[in-house]
């Protein structure tokens, strides 16, 4: 306890409520700015901070590194385009909120999930880290397969309505997840000798075009313009009491993104998909997912931000970083002589503990300034549809090529555009596809792995007590909507 | 605003045109662009982004980190091959991850044919097994001989695995080699228990090897590692391995001529030498050793012959 309290009054002194502040400030920026993401935002701030303290580097580090996501959901709400991976799912609900002209409302639950979601992340973080991560350590190639197959259960009930084309989506969001190198037999598969896609389809590329460049090509074929709202109905506090009028929800979510953060080796994009998707199932009125309904964003802004810490639980307990932006963390840890792993919270508990501090700060940092700032944004979405989307599409397509500096990604997100496009005419969603895209090849390579360690026994999929859970976790999730029905049939009999 | 910019870029280009023709005598007149092949906050941009100020201060210039990443650094290797060779473009990789790229599939361009410049530090893999199993290698050995053990690898075609290929082929043992993306899913399959051993770059285990809960048998180099000074060599154990070392250094484009060169290659020698790079190097158990351009040009057609051997297996 001693550590904590000396933690907080080196948190308070003012340099580094200073560097909290800046670091928070920044990560919202980098986020904000189309192709710039924590990893590269980080690199670039490395140079500055080199002679600083130890622990107040650190804490600038922290603060951007968490709050650079923060900054990635204001663009995916406001202008339809996703900041960084992890804020694939943003875009569901948040962007057609900003069409029914809820814009202050969508900022509102985005930022109070930023503030809840970081929160409950860093509770866990601070209270438990060596425990998850020995927990995390117990998932092998089995149990990863597993996570993943019940995670692809779940769509499931996003097709909801449109099963048949539902699950063809989802067929080719799997397919697609096949293009590139095979890590497992090393060959290249359906490239056709192009080297950009040598790497997999490039997920935050792929967004921009099903999403962004789609809705161009709608809002160019209709002949009249389609008005919006001529002002803003609702505003940021509204949607902060929305966002508080669901606990459960919060929780759900909270405990998804923190699982999907923990294990290392699933990406963070799929955290706030699979909260998104598992709200929905839950939901009394599924139909008006992905059409603007706040619990979505609510579910998918929760899990990104909860994800963040859990994400650094391995990174700074193990020393194993779970995404590139956690890797790049780790690094710096180490150039300041902090070498994260099970011997850290001895060794250098005043610096860890100091983070930790500022980390839970920062939470509070950032949905002060969206309450003060941020909201302020939302009247971007008052210009007219014929300035506006010709904007998001320039900006997107600009990110897209930031990337990577590559000119080629800008074709594939022009591509995948008119797949979204006709995808739309045909009466098909685009989510299963992304949902397929993200966990394909986390299914096939743990496939693969686990038969290569059993040496092609099937045996290992069931030998665990975690992989027993999964296998009835996902019985569960398949049948779970027909027993509540057929439970009724049985004791009302057939009406 | 615009009428200045615009006259501005007339100076700017009028005295580049009028400074071109001292060209090679006062190298270098105008800012160098830096390729690095891997993404911004790794190994290799690390190292990078750490010597490019003490490079900036031996040439006089400023020097531009832009990362081409893509097909692990393919994409930049062909267009850094059509480069032009004037001492303005540079790249920095971790070789040799181009030259077993080439062996791999079909490439538009090769190691063989980039003008090598210098390297600045080397590192070597690690044979790494759970605490709770092996004590010693020859344990492992044993062990190993008995039943054929599932080794973890950073990446089919890596480094690692050839690295690997090679110590079991002079071992005369056989692995159940289980590939990963990159070292950080190996080290934790590893940790779990779910694989026996791996093979991996020192830095990426050194976490867990420090708290006990991994142990490292064997360093697969001619030298002790000073971050390691415990963990012995094939020669300690009387067994003749050859290696692949792996160098991160700097590449010029094909045919730069040799007066560009030698300026570049003075420049990264003492900026390697700098404290503020020791320092980091130290931080991050980066093991230095300054390459000249020459004994990099002998390990690139070293390299050669090595992989050809492999070939077959690595394409397996």
């Amino acid at each position: 306890m001693d550590i904590v309290l000396q933690a907080i009054a080196f948190v308070f002194q003012w340099q580094n409520l200073a560097a909290l502040l800046s670091g928070t400030i920044y990560g919202i920026v980098i986020g904000v700015l189309p192709g710039l993401g924590p990893s590269a935002g980080m690199a670039l701030a490395l140079p500055l901070v080199l002679k600083w303290h130890p622990a107040t580097a650190l804490i600038f580090m922290g603060a951007l590194y968490k709050c650079s996501n923060y900054g990635g959901s204001l663009t995916a709400i406001l202008v339809n385009t996703p900041g960084d991976a992890s804020n694939a799912a943003t875009i569901l609900d948040g962007y057609p909120l900003c069409e029914k002209g809820k814009g202050g409302v969508a900022l509102g639950i985005s930022a109070s999930a930023a503030m809840i979601g970081g929160l409950v992340g860093m509770v866990c973080l601070i209270l438990c880290a060596p425990l998850l991560a020995e927990f995390a350590l117990k998932f092998g190639p089995a149990e990863y397969f597993l996570t993943a197959i019940l995670a692809l259960s779940i769509i499931a009930a996003v097709v909801q309505g449109a099963t048949i084309k539902g699950l063809i989506a989802a067929g080719m969001g799997l397919l697609l997840s096949t293009i590139g190198f095979d890590v497992i037999t090393g060959q290249l598969r359906f490239t056709f000798g192009w080297a950009p896609i040598e790497d997999g389809i490039p997920l935050i590329q792929a967004l921009v075009g099903l999403f962004a460049v789609t809705q161009a090509l709608v809002l160019a074929q209709s002949a009249e313009a389609i008005s919006r709202l001529t002002k803003l109905s609702g505003s940021f506090w509204e949607g902060v009491f929305t966002y508080f009028r669901h606990p459960m929800a919060i929780i759900r979510a909270s405990a998804i993104g923190l699982f999907v953060g923990i294990l290392p080796a699933v990406g963070q994009s799929s955290a706030g998909l699979l909260a998104w998707a598992e709200a929905k199932r839950e939901s009394k009125h599924p139909e008006t997912f992905g059409t603007g309904e706040p619990e979505g964003l609510l579910a998918s802004e929760t899990s990104t931000n909860a994800c963040m810490p859990g994400d650094l639980v391995c990174t700074i307990a193990l020393g194993i970083p779970g995404s590139v932006g956690a890797a790049i963390f780790l690094g710096v840890m180490i150039i300041f002589g902090i070498i994260p792993g099970p011997l850290v919270f001895a060794e250098k508990a005043d610096v860890i503990y100091s983070l930790f501090v500022a980390l839970v700060l920062s939470s509070f940092v950032v949905f002060i300034l969206g309450a003060t700032v941020a909201r302020h944004l939302a009247a971007v979405t008052l210009l007219p549809n014929e300035i506006i989307v010709p904007s998001i599409l320039v900006v997107s397509l600009l990110g897209s090529f930031a990337i990577r500096n590559m000119m080629p990604d800008v074709i594939i997100s022009l591509v995948f555009g008119i797949v979204g496009y006709i995808m739309l005419r045909g009466g098909f969603t685009p989510i299963p596809l992304l949902l397929g895209l993200v966990l394909g090849e986390m299914v096939e390579t743990n496939y693969h792995r686990a038969l290569m360690i059993s040496g092609g026994s099937y045996s290992i999929f069931f030998g665990s007590v975690i992989c027993k859970i999964l296998i009835l976790l996902t019985i569960l999730s398949l049948v779970g909507p027909y027993l509540g029905p057929f439970w009724k049939t049985l004791t009302q009999g057939e009406k | 605003m615009f009428k200045s910019a615009r006259i501005l870029v007339i100076v700017v280009a009028v005295c580049g045109f009028l400074w071109a023709p001292a060209f090679g005598a006062d190298f270098p007149t105008k800012p160098i662009k830096l390729i690095v092949t891997a993404g911004a906050g790794g190994g290799e941009d690390t190292e990078a982004r750490a010597l490019a100020p003490f490079l900036e201060k031996h040439l006089g210039t400023q020097i531009m980190i832009e990362n081409q990443t893509g097909a692990g650094g393919k994409i930049a290797f062909e267009k850094f091959q059509k480069v032009e060779p004037d001492g303005y473009t540079l790249i920095t990789y971790t070789f040799p991850k181009s030259v077993i790229m080439e062996f791999q599939g079909k490439t538009g361009y090769r190691t063989k044919d980039f003008t090598p410049i210098a390297a600045w530090s080397r590192s070597s893999q690690l044979l790494v097994v759970h605490a709770d199993a092996w004590k010693t290698f020859d344990e492992f050995l044993k062990a190993a001989k008995a039943k054929t053990l599932s080794g973890g690898l950073s990446g089919r075609g890596s480094t690692t695995h050839l690295m690997g290929l090679i110590a079991l082929d002079e071992l005369d043992i056989k692995a159940n080699w289980v590939p990963y993306e990159g070292a950080a899913g190996s080290v934790t399959a590893l940790a779990g228990k779910h694989l026996d051993f791996t093979i991996c770059l020192s830095t990426s285990a050194v976490s867990l090897i420090n708290a006990g809960k991994l142990r490292p048998l064997l360093l697969f180099s001619d030298k002790r590692d000073p971050y390691l000074p415990n963990v012995p060599i094939p020669k300690d154990l009387g067994f003749t391995m050859s290696f692949i070392p792996t160098l991160r250094g700097i590449e010029a484009p094909p045919n730069t001529p040799p007066a560009i060169v030698k300026i570049l290659e003075d420049a990264i020698g003492k900026a390697a030498k700098e404290q503020g790079f020791l320092d980091v190097a130290k931080k991050r158990q980066i093991v230095l050793q300054p390459v000249s351009s020459k004994e990099f040009g002998k390990a690139v057609a070293d390299v050669y012959t090595k992989i050809a051997k492999f070939q077959d297996m690595l394409k397996q």
